[in-house]
């Protein structure tokens, strides 16, 4: 039986909720369950209390006859990243008991674009895992979906549907993509038909930097030292100057990568130097302030501010790269943004340590690129 | 014989990464099929509860299994089920379900649990949730990389992506964790791999990278940490092994190119601590007394005193690479690339060698079942050896047809494979 409580408000006001409003024994232990629910929405990380009261509750929530399976996935809207596992847990258990009973109830869930994605992708996969025909008739309507997995999906199915789309399906798919490997997918097949895409701005890569360097990182010492170059970027100075680097002074020179994959490859520019670091500034002018995320790929050690705060740090060395690796929310703002990444490379002699290489876009929360000036 | 590594009582400390370290990405993007516990728990003697099932010897002798399968035919396959997403971890048994994790959808960022009747092959229940941590890896690896463990009533599983899921035998989630968010430099994004063990009601996880770098225990009843031991900040793929002390109480033996350390389950204590560089692929064995590392070689600890194990013996030319050792009837066999070496598991004297044709490549620890050794590479080909006699024998080369990590369960007379994207089972029609 699913709770009778209004869903469009906050789990977390169930107890009070239903003292004023319900009244009924029935539905004050709905209520009950809801606050059980909420418990499980706001799991805190790192926290024994926590995860020993949701291990409980799961338990009683899962052996009740009366905690109802839309509302559990309902609850998932809003919770934090670990509570919505808690919660998924929780529906996976419910599910199970009665896969088939929910169906149109949970056809209307997965069509509800308002739900939280999570919830709306895992009805989908209960629906239609056994059911390759709903699933293809499912996704026709899901390219724009807000959920990253059915895009994904809807995405995939067209794709895979032949080898030979026509160029406005394959505009079509791009414009929907945010999975990257989908999108290098989709590009290269618009190749094949003529059609060029900038990929480093479809991404939203930054391919213009300014860097400086080297400065010594011999031993891998430095990762955390502040050379003149971050305290002069912490205190708002102009980053116009020359610095005092590793083996003598050392200035700025520009750089624009044009890789696809917006990687600038400082091996390159700075002549395989090892045990160092090298600085690199971007600016980035905008219309209006703005939520949106930056995404790092870096195959070395890294750290990333932006407009003066550290967002990013990463100590690791040669343990694979990929666009998207590292991602920080940041906010924006209207005029000049400045975003600072320092890069670490290490002394290892293997060929396969060699790479002194990094990739940063801005982007939205879904991975499309932000406009910028 | 070589001095054994210096004994030290210190507790364990962090350590920062070497260059060195480094040159086993290249080789160690997971560790398949590595550690094996000690039975615990309500597991049934003829279980397959965690990685490298009972006994920590990757064995059962008294199995028989079909020395001809083909994933083609499907001669001597009891049945085959397609499993969407990917996986190089192995499968367990536990009772008439076996057992299995993958990593699928969008970066195979949806984690599941499967369970399967080990009869029919049907799927008995399915748990997902969503990686919290970064699923990324190398292309050959996957984000369902680690082996599950049971202790008879409960499964737990962990991904590359640090996240951790405990559910009953009917599938229900019985407590959740991301170490990925409790660590939040914990990762590699080449891919994790090392299993968890459980032993006297604590899941131990061992998480060794660049960043956050620990050893934890887990109350398996609740979820609530039990203990945490930082470890060395250096990649490390190889997963806890589990051993009886002297005192009859149990031990899991962690091991990392710095060191091998013995830990009390319970309070995660170190009973003793070895400096000595350890394989971060390959894992220990237990042999009864004898601990089997792969360190210079294999490097054979005498268990059978307090205090700090005695070297009984150390070999180089018996050098896993990648799969861990297996030990059955008083010989120890490893692979070292394409090659099978076998060697006397009290002197450590090399026996034979026979190399594996046509395999390109091998992460999945090779089975004993009965007087045949089993072992894949990673193509699908399965290479059935004699080990019977004074040489090994190639006596069938199978071809399943589908990619293979993991190290396969073997239960009764039959043998279950977790491909990439198949589970199998093997077992005479």
């Amino acid at each position: 039986m699913d709770i009778k409580l209004s869903w469009g408000r906050s789990v977390m006001n169930g107890a009070l909720l239903a003292s004023l409003v319900l009244g009924t024994p029935t539905r004050l232990l709905a209520d009950t369950n809801a606050e059980k629910l909420g418990t499980l929405r706001t799991i805190r990380p790192n926290n024994d209390t926590d995860v020993k009261t949701a291990s409980s509750v799961v338990k009683q929530l899962s052996e009740s006859s009366d905690v109802g399976l839309i509302d559990v996935l309902k609850s998932m809207k809003g919770a934090s990243p670990l509570g919505k596992n808690w919660l998924l847990g929780l529906a996976n258990s419910l599910h199970r008991k009665s896969p088939e009973s929910k169906n149109d109830s949970l056809r209307a869930f997965l069509m509800d674009a308002s739900q939280d994605s999570e919830a709306r992708y895992t009805v989908f996969r209960w629906l239609t895992d056994n059911d390759a025909e709903l699933k293809a008739k499912m996704l026709d309507g899901m390219l724009q979906d807000s959920s990253p997995e059915l895009r994904f999906e809807a995405v995939a199915k067209v794709l895979n549907s032949s080898e030979n789309l026509e160029t406005g399906v394959l505009q079509s798919l791009l414009d929907a993509s945010r999975q990257p490997e989908q999108v290098v997918a989709i590009i290269g097949r618009l190749g094949k038909q003529g059609v060029t895409v900038n990929q480093s701005k479809h991404f939203g890569f930054l391919d213009t930097w300014n860097l400086i360097g080297p400065f010594d990182n011999v031993g891998s010492k430095s990762f955390d030292k502040e050379y003149a170059v971050e305290s002069d970027y912490a205190a708002g100075k102009s980053l116009s100057g020359g610095y005092d680097g590793k083996s003598g002074a050392v200035q700025w020179v520009s750089e624009t990568t044009a890789d696809p994959e917006g990687v600038v490859d400082l091996a390159k520019v700075f002549n395989n130097e090892k045990g160092c670091i090298v600085y690199g500034v971007a600016t980035v002018e905008l219309p209006a302030d703005i939520d949106c995320e930056i995404r790092v790929g870096c195959i070395n050690a890294q750290k990333v501010w932006v407009n003066g705060k550290l967002v990013i740090a990463n100590e690791v060395y040669h343990t694979g790269m990929q666009i998207d690796q590292y991602v920080a929310p940041v906010k924006l703002r209207a005029g000049t943004n400045q975003i600072l990444i320092k890069v670490c490379q290490n002394e290892q002699k293997e060929a396969w340590a060699q790479r002194y290489v990094f990739q940063a876009r801005l982007c939205d929360s879904t991975g499309k690129a932000i406009s910028t000036k | 014989m070589t001095k054994p590594g210096k004994f030290i009582m210190t507790s364990l400390s962090n350590c920062r990464s070497s260059p060195h370290a480094m040159r086993k990405l290249v080789f160690s993007f997971f560790s398949i099929g590595l550690s094996v516990p000690l039975g615990v728990g309500l597991c049934a003697a003829d279980d397959w509860q965690q990685f490298r099932g009972p006994g920590a010897l990757g064995a059962s002798v008294s199995s028989k299994l079909p020395e001809q399968f083909d994933g083609e035919t499907l001669k001597n396959v009891a049945w085959k089920t397609s499993i969407p997403g990917r996986s190089v971890g192995g499968a367990i048994v536990i009772g008439d379900q076996v057992i299995t994790t993958t990593g699928d959808g969008m970066d195979q960022r949806r984690i599941r649990l499967l369970s399967y009747d080990t009869k029919t092959g049907k799927q008995r229940w399915e748990q997902q949730l969503v990686a919290r941590g970064r699923p990324y890896c190398h292309p050959t690896s996957a984000n369902a990389a680690p082996t599950p463990a049971s202790d008879g009533e409960r499964v737990v599983a962990f991904f590359s992506s640090n996240d951790l899921a405990c559910v009953d035998l009917q599938g229900n989630l019985v407590w959740y964790r991301s170490l990925a968010t409790d660590f939040p430099k914990a990762g590699n994004d080449v891919g994790m791999s090392s299993s968890p063990v459980i032993v006297d009601g604590v899941v131990i996880v061992q998480v060794e990278c660049q960043g956050d770098s620990f050893a934890i225990g887990i109350n398996i009843v609740d979820g609530t940490t039990a203990w945490l031991m930082d470890r060395p900040r250096k990649a490390n793929w190889s997963s806890p092994t589990l051993v009886k002390m002297p005192s009859g109480k149990s031990g899991v033996i962690l091991q990392s190119s710095e060191d091998l350390v013995a830990v009390s389950p319970s309070d995660g204590k170190a009973m003793w601590k070895m400096e000595m560089g350890c394989s971060t692929t390959p894992s220990a064995v237990a042999d009864g007394n004898r601990l089997i590392v792969p360190s210079g070689g294999l490097t054979v600890l005498d268990l059978s005193s307090a205090g700090a194990p005695s070297q009984l013996w150390k070999e180089n030319k018996l050098n896993p690479n990648a799969c861990s050792p297996v030990v059955a009837n008083d010989k120890v066999y490893v692979v070292n690339r394409t090659v099978l070496v076998c060697g006397d598991a009290f002197t450590g004297k090399v026996l034979w060698q026979l190399r594996i044709p046509d395999a390109k490549q091998i992460w999945s620890s090779p089975v004993i079942a009965g007087d045949r050794l089993y072992l894949f590479s990673m193509e699908g080909a399965c290479f059935v050896v004699d080990i019977s006699g004074e040489e090994g024998k190639i006596v069938e080369t199978n071809q399943l047809g589908d990619e293979v990590l993991g190290s396969p369960a073997v239960v009764g007379n039959a043998m279950y494979v977790r491909g990439a994207t198949s589970l199998w089972k093997i077992a005479s029609e």
